[in-house]
């Protein structure tokens, strides 16, 4: 045995009465308390329940006591009462609604949240929203407001996939007279310790099943890390995650809409957000999504492609994203957050149309009388749109026998394109009742950029010339609540603050704008009734305005699950 | 030699081990006063003023900043915070406080309910079959909770163990102390309350004053003139006191105090903002001054 582990034993020996005493007595001490506390609590337990036995008693002698009165007062009064009293628990005397109360409520573990209890169905709930909607543009107002002139995108993008027989209008376009927007399912749930998970199913008024959402979410990352993957609406801006029944007003806003489509960035992928520990809020996020979009970073169909020579669709995913929010704490009852989003979608594709006067006496060849008088048309399409340019492709028509042909040309671009966002969003939290007082801002600016190439035209020395789509929109609102229940809102959007092409052709086109006012009755928390009054001022092509006002009633109703207030 | 090294490491643990405090987030003031009692040295978030309705609230940024880092979160639960505490936790990619894990409390699943298993019917209103869960106005059920909630601080942090139990002893303490005086003072045969909501239950319950209506017909929903006309015929000749909250409209509580000749007092839910265990039995107080004046 050498002297040393010895040593080292002995240090341990005398380390150990320094360091263990002192636990042991606190165990001790701990174990006393515990056993006192506990003792207390079984005291106070039986206590309370003796009491609540107690007063039970003691309340229904007192309503025996009533009744009896009441009864040789008024029998028929009091039979009326004893009516209300069953029908309306919430009315009745305490004692009534007592009901047995579990000794351990609905068996809940001490770490759990008690809720009404699904009994392993996910959360269910359907909201409708429908509405009826006048406008004085002869009821194409609200497909007007969703095709404000841009020198690329836009433009009837809705449609896209489904084919109706009322030209393409797909949901979500309200004509003159009664709309059913959408009923929305929403179903989520726990999946286990490890995800969320949910699915939004919209159906329209002409029974189109759309899948809005259908994602899951990590709950256990470290780090404040959080996946999602699935389909699921981007966290680019602020708005764009929101269902329509979420927004304050009936209809989107111009940027968003024109911009980006009546869905937003709603695509299939992954999101990853990390929120770190900041004296501040700050979450930074990034998304991989395939690219399926509308309008930003649209595809075309495999027809088309071949004969535009635009390439094939690339491999997703397509369309990135980062964003980044920021809050700073400015009290219990306000909340200010600032954010910026950016994305890039890596492929883009559409094709333009445009006229040329032609003479028809001369002979086939590409003689144009006015060298740039071709009217941009509606351009940009949607992925797979095909049936929609058939018959546009290459054919010329006669105006009225003058000898003069308007012959149409077909350009095919491609490139990729990209978005920057900047957001705002104050509240404030009144005091008032059922909302009263409560005030809400909010502003988003968006900014597109399609950076193309001519891939095919009609003019071969075009071909290869760079055009560059800029377009961009802002909107700012603001709700505030004036009475109980009641909340007023006015809004101001616009789009194509910049609306220009530069590249191969320069040219720049003005912007569309609305002004919007609108009044929400909230009647409870789960219905909601509004009116919505818009003077639109929209820019239809590239010298043609479009001025009409346009009005909704619409109603909103949420059945089942409590809905969230999320910020 | 090696032992000894072994040894330097859990020394050092046992030195460093006291060293942070707990950081703790609690939805109203109720539950803040609740933890500041049984563990004061807690770094304490209160995420609702006594003035709001916490069943209204919506999820913020500063609150899913606040849970990010939190350690225990304390709730009154039973839904009462259903609208925003879910998504805030959620939000705050925490995963130690969500249900389910040891840093979630909720004081409604530690104490027996009133108004369990009620119909699951909208048309009765804002309705939690789940029960009632304002069971912070009774403070024989807080002193439970706030044995359960040092419970609780004991598995977040042992080393402190007697400390959270002493102290929650202490407070059970003084609720037995000031129940059996707020007893006398209401009396043999106490007046009836009305009150806005049907929140006030758990504290009428304990101190056997009767209900005797509320001004809502159904919770969540402004009462109709309808409604206080039957208030005003079933009432008048009997004795009481109205109470609403500060975001309640007082307009309907005066009009029916004033048709019965009673009086409607305002009085909030909960105690004032930082409030410990002694300023919240300060606010049963008021309560209790109210229904016994």
């Amino acid at each position: 045995m050498s002297p040393i582990p010895s040593r080292g034993a002995l240090c341990a020996a005398l380390a150990l009465p320094l360091a263990l005493p002192a636990s042991l007595w606190a165990a001790d001490d701990t174990d006393l308390t515990a056993l006192r506390a506990e003792l207390q609590q079984m005291k106070r337990q039986y206590e309370t329940r003796i009491d609540e036995l107690e007063a039970r008693l003691a309340a229904a002698e007192r309503d025996a006591a009533q009744a009896a009165r009441r009864s040789e007062a008024a029998a028929q009064r009091a039979e009326q009462a004893a009516v209300r009293a069953e029908s309306q628990p919430m009315t009745a005397p305490s004692a009534a609604a007592t009901a047995a109360a579990p000794a351990k409520p609905s068996g809940a573990g001490a770490f759990d949240a008690l809720t009404s209890g699904t009994a392993f169905n996910p959360q269910i709930s359907v909201i409708l929203d429908g509405n009826y909607y006048q406008d004085d543009a002869g009821g194409e107002g609200a497909a007007l407001v969703g095709e404000a002139f841009q020198p690329s995108g836009g433009g009837h993008s809705h449609g896209d996939g489904h084919s109706h027989g009322d030209g393409g209008h797909a949901h979500a376009v309200a004509t003159n007279g009664f709309n059913f927007r959408e009923a929305e399912l929403a179903f989520s749930a726990t999946v286990d310790p490890y995800f969320d998970a949910a699915t939004y199913i919209s159906i329209d008024g002409d029974g189109n099943v759309e899948l809005e959402e259908a994602y899951f979410e990590t709950r256990s990352l470290p780090q404040g890390l959080r996946v999602k993957g699935g389909r699921f609406l981007s966290d680019f801006g602020y708005i764009n995650k929101q269902h329509p029944h979420q927004w304050d007003f009936v209809d989107q806003n111009l940027p968003y809409l024109n911009l980006l489509g009546f869905h937003g960035l709603q695509d299939t992928g992954l999101q990853l957000t990390w929120l770190p520990e900041l004296p501040v809020y700050t979450l930074f996020g990034v998304e991989a999504l395939q690219g399926d979009q509308e309008i930003f970073g649209a595809t075309l169909g495999d027809e088309e492609q071949e004969h535009l020579n635009l390439g094939e669709t690339e491999d997703g995913p397509r369309l990135w994203t980062g964003f980044a929010k920021f809050a700073p704490d400015i009290g219990r009852n306000q909340a200010l957050q600032f954010g910026i989003s950016y994305a890039h979608n890596t492929q883009h594709q559409e094709v333009q149309t445009h006229s040329h006067a032609v003479a028809h006496d001369e002979e086939h060849g590409h003689e144009h009388e006015h060298e740039h008088e071709h009217e941009h048309e509606e351009e940009a399409h949607g992925h797979e749109d095909e049936h929609a340019h058939e018959e546009e492709h290459g054919h010329g028509h006669d105006h009225g026998g003058d000898g003069i042909t308007e012959e149409l040309h077909e350009t095919g671009l491609a490139g990729d394109a990209e978005l920057w966002g900047l957001d705002v969003v104050y509240k404030y939290d009144g005091a008032g009742a059922y909302g009263q007082g409560n005030f809400k801002f909010q502003a988003e600016y968006l900014r597109a950029i399609k950076d193309l190439s001519v891939r095919s035209s009609a003019h071969p020395e075009q071909i290869g010339s760079r055009r560059k789509f800029t377009t961009d929109g802002l909107y700012a609102q603001a709700n505030y609540g004036f009475a109980p229940k009641w909340k007023a809102g006015l809004r101001y959007d616009v789009l194509g603050l910049t609306n220009e092409v530069s590249g191969g052709r320069d040219e720049d086109f003005g912007s569309s704008d609305r002004w919007t006012l609108d009044l929400t009755w909230n009647l409870s928390e789960f219905s909601q009734l509004r009116a919505q009054y818009a003077y639109n001022d929209i820019l239809v092509s590239a010298d043609e305005r479009e001025r009409f006002n346009a009005f909704y009633l619409q109603f909103l109703m949420s059945l089942g699950s409590h809905g969230a207030h999320e910020f | 030699m090696r032992r000894l090294l072994l040894l330097i490491p859990i020394l050092l643990g046992l030195a460093a081990a006291p060293a942070a405090a707990l950081e703790v987030v609690a939805t109203s003031p109720s539950m803040g006063a609740l933890v500041r009692t049984v563990a004061p040295d807690a770094k304490l978030t209160v995420l609702a003023g006594p003035d709001r309705d916490l069943h209204r609230l919506q999820a913020k940024p500063s609150m899913i900043r606040a849970l990010r880092s939190a350690d225990l979160v304390v709730a009154i639960g039973a839904e009462l915070e259903i609208g925003w505490l879910p998504p805030a936790i959620a939000s705050a990619a925490n995963r130690s406080i969500q249900p389910g894990q040891p840093g979630y409390f909720e004081a409604a699943a530690q104490v027996p309910l009133l108004d369990v298993g009620g119909p699951a019917d909208r048309a009765l209103g804002d309705v939690h079959p789940v029960g009632n869960p304002h069971v912070d106005l009774d403070p024989v059920r807080m002193a439970t909770i706030a044995a359960t909630l040092a419970e609780r601080f004991v598995r977040l942090d042992p080393g402190d163990a007697s400390r959270y139990q002493s102290n929650a002893a202490a407070f059970g303490a003084q609720v037995d102390e000031r129940m059996a005086v707020w007893q006398r003072r209401v009396g043999e045969a106490p007046r009836g309350v009305v009150p806005y909501h049907r929140d006030a239950i758990y504290l009428l319950e304990r101190l056997g004053v009767p209900l005797l209506g509320t001004i809502e017909a159904v919770p969540g929903v402004p009462p109709s003139g309808r409604h206080l006309q039957e208030l005003v015929s079933q009432l008048s000749g009997r004795e009481g006191v109205i109470i609403y909250a500060p975001y309640h409209s007082p307009k309907a509580p005066r009009r029916l105090a004033e048709r019965l000749g009673w009086s409607a007092v305002e009085l909030p839910l909960e105690p004032p903002l930082g409030s410990d265990g002694g300023g919240y039995l300060e606010h049963i107080g008021r309560w209790v001054e109210a229904i016994a004046e």
